[in-house]
């Protein structure tokens, strides 16, 4: 079936299968940031955004972003040209094997653009649908609330 | 992951269009809100999907001093709704904070969760204790407590009706929602919402619902009627714990055992209905 959506702003007119999982489609489309971790809603590492929203795409078919805007990794920065918030979490030690990042980031991004100064607490409650093995999880903390002030202070483009 | 048993999708326009289809599909047709469930099981018996996202049953709004919730409205969105976090002291909020996580919560739908009416899930034993009503859309219209629809069979219902609205009544007083699991993210091992309303110092209604038991969450109307007319008090809460944990029915599953839920079962119920109890004087 005919589905048009909108990849990291540029609109696309695709055939697909109707029961084509959102997460294979995109990394189909050279998405390599949507991991498969767990494909059960699980994980969080398949994260991306949907009209501004985190969802999991492991738990989402193709059709249903038919008229939607969806953002991955590779819409937010480049490895030359990293997003802010990529840049903090590298400055701030948050990235080890970093197959859980992209889903940390998306959810990250998801809450400073609805609020650029959130507690410890709230950043915790926005990372805690996505599991990271390596870090303990504080350093990611650490990497949200230095992109956040970052943000308040200006330096988002 | 592939769920290559879906040979169609379709976007329904309205509540006809998705019965239409409902129809034509027979047992091979099922309606899709969040898909959080439904994509999450095994591939396989559902051949037309059959998407209500759009159909106009996406919202919130006070009704007859209560609310009414659209059914594909999401967890989310629930959230962020003004009259949604007013109802009762903000008891929906308080439950639907501790139902999975914020992306899941993004696509999740009060609908769907009540359909599912997973026996561990924190909304169905949240609905029965409320006293919240559904309405549906199938050959007929029809509406009914939830409480009621699952006493009986209702998952057929659904096969062939589109639930459309839930209903929350008015409650003069307050209720708390307490739910233990393994760690925050986690499903509950047990969970209880309590109510009470109080009148010239003394209890005046109560509800107590107790779930996860590991059956889906229920009324225990003697443990209610057992606080009618009590001034609330320490030695109550304890009298009503005893109570709980010689009375309720539970289970064991391999998540917890029998003896660890009666027990907890009396604690949950406690700490709702002091919490509830404290709400209520403010
Ligand atoms: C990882 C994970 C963690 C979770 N944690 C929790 C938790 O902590 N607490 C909790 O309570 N729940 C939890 N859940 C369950 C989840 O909240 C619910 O199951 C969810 O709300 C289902 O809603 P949905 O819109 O995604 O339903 P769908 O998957 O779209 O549908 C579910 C079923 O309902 C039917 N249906 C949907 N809408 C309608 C309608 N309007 N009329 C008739 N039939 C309909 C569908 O055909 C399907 O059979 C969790 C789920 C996952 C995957
Ligand atoms: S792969 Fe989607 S949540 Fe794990
Ligand atoms: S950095 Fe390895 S899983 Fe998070």
């Amino acid at each position: 079936m005919k589905i048009t959506f909108n990849l990291n702003r540029v609109p696309q007119y695709l055939d697909v299968e109707p029961g084509e999982p959102l997460l294979s489609l995109l990394r189909l489309l050279g998405m390599k940031s949507v991991k498969e971790g767990c494909g059960t809603g699980d994980c969080g590492a398949c994260t991306v955004l949907v009209n501004g929203r985190a969802v999991r795409s492991c738990l989402m078919l193709a059709p249903q972003i038919q008229g939607k805007k969806v953002l991955t990794l590779e819409g937010l920065g480049t490895v030359d040209d990293p997003h802010p918030l990529q840049k903090a979490f590298l400055d701030s030690g948050a990235v080890q094997c970093g197959f859980c990042t992209p889903g940390m980031v998306l959810v990250a991004y998801e809450l400073l653009l609805r609020n650029d100064n959130p507690t410890r607490d709230e950043v915790a409650e926005a990372i805690s649908g996505n599991l990271c093995r390596c870090t303990g999880y504080v350093k990611i903390v650490d990497a949200v609330l230095l992109a956040a002030q970052w943000k308040r202070e200006g330096r988002w483009r | 992951m592939h769920r290559t048993g879906i040979r169609r999708f379709h976007l329904a326009r309205d509540v006809e269009e998705a019965l239409s289809l409902l129809s034509a599909y027979g047992d091979g047709g099922a309606l899709l809100a969040g898909g959080v469930d439904l994509l999450r099981g095994p591939p396989g018996q559902v051949e037309g999907l059959i998407d209500i996202t759009g159909i106009g049953l996406s919202q919130v709004g006070e009704a007859r001093g209560g609310l009414a919730v659209g059914a594909t409205t999401t967890l989310t969105e629930i959230l962020k709704n003004p009259a949604a976090s007013a109802y009762v002291g903000g008891i929906l909020c308080e439950v639907f904070r501790q139902v999975a996580v914020p992306p899941l919560r993004n696509m999740a739908t009060l609908g769907g969760a009540l359909v599912s009416a997973h026996p561990w899930g924190d909304i169905p034993t949240a609905l029965v204790a409320l006293g919240a009503e559904v309405r549906w859309r199938g050959e007929r219209e029809g509406k009914a407590p939830v409480e009621e629809l699952y006493r009986g069979e209702f998952r057929g219902l659904f096969r062939s009706a589109v639930a459309t609205e839930i209903l929350f009544p008015p409650w003069n007083g307050a209720f708390a929602y307490e739910k233990i699991g393994r760690a925050r993210y986690d499903i509950a091992l047990l969970n209880s919402c309590c109510g009470v309303g109080i009148r010239d110092g003394v209890v005046a209604w109560a509800r107590v619902a107790v779930g996860a038991r590991p059956d889906r969450g229920e009324r225990l109307p003697w443990a209610e009627q057992a606080l009618v007319g009590q001034k609330p008090r320490e030695s109550l809460w304890g009298e009503i714990q005893d109570l709980v944990q010689g009375q309720v029915e539970v289970g064991d599953d391999r998540r917890a055992g029998a003896v660890w839920r009666r027990h907890t079962a009396g604690v949950l119920v406690r700490r709702a209905l002091v919490r509830a109890t404290e709400k209520a004087g403010r």
